[in-house]
């Protein structure tokens, strides 16, 4: 009799996922698996193809070709998946309630179809005001109600797409913490956005899609070298363009006594070469994802 | 099993009232009307055996001056079999399509539910007012023909009520479909409340005529108020169709809705 083979298969494997929305191509053959205990970030800009993919992944839709298993399920057999989204919370990026229901109907009719043995903590942690009709409630009250519904009934795996959106600093920092110390619980974490900073600061692993095709796997901090920084330095004196010649400096702009670059070099090179000029004020800060993408992974702007 | 049926009905309970009582109301002002026409009654006699056949029989206008007749011609052969029938269509046109089109259909989808459960549940939620309106729109036609001193067989009236169960399971089976089909709420609301309004029409202008057979596409064509009201005659084998399709539209809705993009 043959041993008994322990496959141990990545929480998420993406296989060649396609879906054509008549003429439009919206993702791609898609590739990546995402571990358990990760948070993934999946990473593009507006239209890229991520809401698709994920709802996808959910079995909302259904693939042109391609496939995908979701904790071990498949995702072309509705069956199959019903049973992994016991153990999935999902939340939209575009949430949409009854209206005319109070969070704690709606919260109520949740555990009623997937449980909730987490509802208490959730609601100590996000507060958006249950007792009162979702219709009054702003953009901020409904993304708390739907991050309650997500992790209510303590999933193994969280799918949500945009999930800081409409949150106040406060309330994302504060998932931030929450979904950090989840994927030290062991809990797989599939985050989507489409800003650089929230995904460098909660994510471990990211893909980044473009026009529905995945065009980078990367781990955070290989993604940051690659992406640089965006340096702004105001001189007394306007500095000359060849003086600046470091490997690194892309998008040299110079308009007067300011000087705009991007930065993906050695910074002791670069605070070097600064030091030589006379400086008034200096800004690094993270490029914009648009830049990124145009300078290291190809293609057009747009 | 039941927990998004509760849900529904729920929230489909405040329409069904208000539709429920204002029926209620029409048939209590429309009987208020009863005792002037009897007074008339040959004179109008008269006037009704002028009609063309065709007209006489689409509106039961046979026995306009007893009351069950003109119960039968002014309530139930129009107000009810249509009114009823598109609010039930109109209704079940919003169910899936409204929450499809909203994106409320993704917090509904993520959790362990199959779409044949929500079609179905869904669906079921409709006979809420299905109900309500069987169970309550009797008594008020019962206190309305005592406020006129009247009195219709109570046995036909509940059969009414009884049969008139299948006709409206049919047509929110129908709007099911469309709810399913077109994925867009006012589309689907209102291409069901244009669809049940044409198959009513067809019905009306083919009886009695060589184009009879067109008819029986029409779901009035199996429920007849009138007949069932003064003569007692109840067409069960047209129940036992109007049942059949019924099932079958929402075994047919499952299995799109299963089948499509939300």
């Amino acid at each position: 009799m043959a041993e008994p083979v322990v496959v141990t298969m990545a929480t998420i494997v993406v296989d060649g996922l396609t879906k054509d929305f008549g003429e439009t191509r919206a993702i791609d053959d898609l590739h990546f698996e995402v571990e358990k205990g990760e948070i993934f970030g999946y990473l593009g800009p507006n239209g890229a193809g991520k809401s698709t993919t994920l709802r996808t992944l959910m079995g909302f839709i259904e693939p042109t070709t391609g496939d995908a298993m979701v904790l071990g399920h498949d995702i072309r057999d509705a069956a199959d998946l019903i049973e992994a989204k016991a153990d999935i919370g999902y939340l939209p990026g575009y949430l949409s309630f009854d209206d005319g229901v109070t969070g704690t109907d709606f919260l109520e009719y949740q555990a009623a179809l997937k449980g909730d043995s987490r509802l208490e903590e959730m609601k100590d942690l996000f507060h958006p005001p249950l007792d009162r009709k979702i219709r009054e409630y702003s953009t901020g009250n409904k993304q708390m109600l739907g991050i309650i519904q997500a992790f209510m009934h303590d999933p193994d795996l969280l799918i949500m797409d945009e999930p800081t959106a409409g949150l106040d600093p406060l309330m994302q920092e504060r998932l931030n913490n929450f979904l950090r110390d989840e994927r030290d619980d062991g809990k797989t974490i599939v985050f989507s956005s489409h800003i650089l900073g929230e995904v460098r600061r909660v994510c471990d692993r990211v893909g980044i899609i473009r026009d529905g095709k995945i065009v980078a796997l990367e781990d955070i901090s290989t993604l940051l070298r690659k992406g640089g920084k965006r340096v702004r330095v105001h001189t007394h004196e306007p500095i000359e363009k060849g003086s600046l010649d470091l490997p690194g400096v892309i998008d040299f702009e110079q308009v007067g006594n300011d000087t705009h670059f991007t930065f993906a070099g050695n910074y002791n090179d670069l605070l070097a070469r600064l030091g030589q000029f006379d400086l008034v004020d200096m800004e690094i800060e993270e490029p914009p994802l648009e830049d990124i993408f145009m300078h290291f992974y190809g293609g057009d702007d747009d | 099993m039941t927990d998004i049926l509760k849900y529904e009905a729920r929230r489909s309970a405040t329409g069904a009232v208000a539709l429920t009582v204002m029926m209620g109301l029409f048939v209590v002002l429309i009987l208020a009307i009863y005792p002037s026409v009897a007074a008339s009654g040959d004179a109008i006699t008269q006037f009704i055996q002028n009609l063309p056949e065709q007209f006489k029989a689409s509106f039961s206008f046979e026995a306009y001056t007893t009351v069950e007749g003109f119960l039968a011609t002014e309530f139930y052969q129009f107000t009810w079999l249509l009114l009823a029938g598109l609010y039930l269509i109109y209704v079940a046109g919003g169910t899936i399509a409204g929450d499809v089109e909203s994106g409320r259909i993704d917090l509904l989808l993520a959790t362990p539910v199959s779409r044949r459960r929500v079609v179905v549940e869904k669906y079921l939620s409709l006979f809420v007012p299905i109900f309500l309106l069987n169970l309550v729109v009797p008594l008020f036609v019962y206190a309305g023909l005592i406020a006129i001193d009247e009195s219709v067989d109570v046995t036909n009236l509940l059969l009414l009520h009884l049969f008139s169960i299948p006709y409206l399971a049919l047509t929110a089976a129908l709007g099911m479909v469309l709810s399913v089909l077109l994925k867009r709420a006012d589309i689907a609301q209102r291409g069901g409340l244009a669809l049940l309004f044409f198959l009513f029409i067809v019905e009306s202008v083919t009886t009695n005529t060589d184009f009879d057979w067109i008819g029986a596409i029409s779901p009035s064509r199996y429920f007849d108020p009138a007949s069932i009201l003064v003569d007692g005659d109840v067409d069960v084998a047209g129940s036992l169709i109007l049942i059949a399709a019924a099932i079958a539209l929402v075994i047919i809705s499952a299995e799109i809705f299963r089948n499509s993009d939300v």
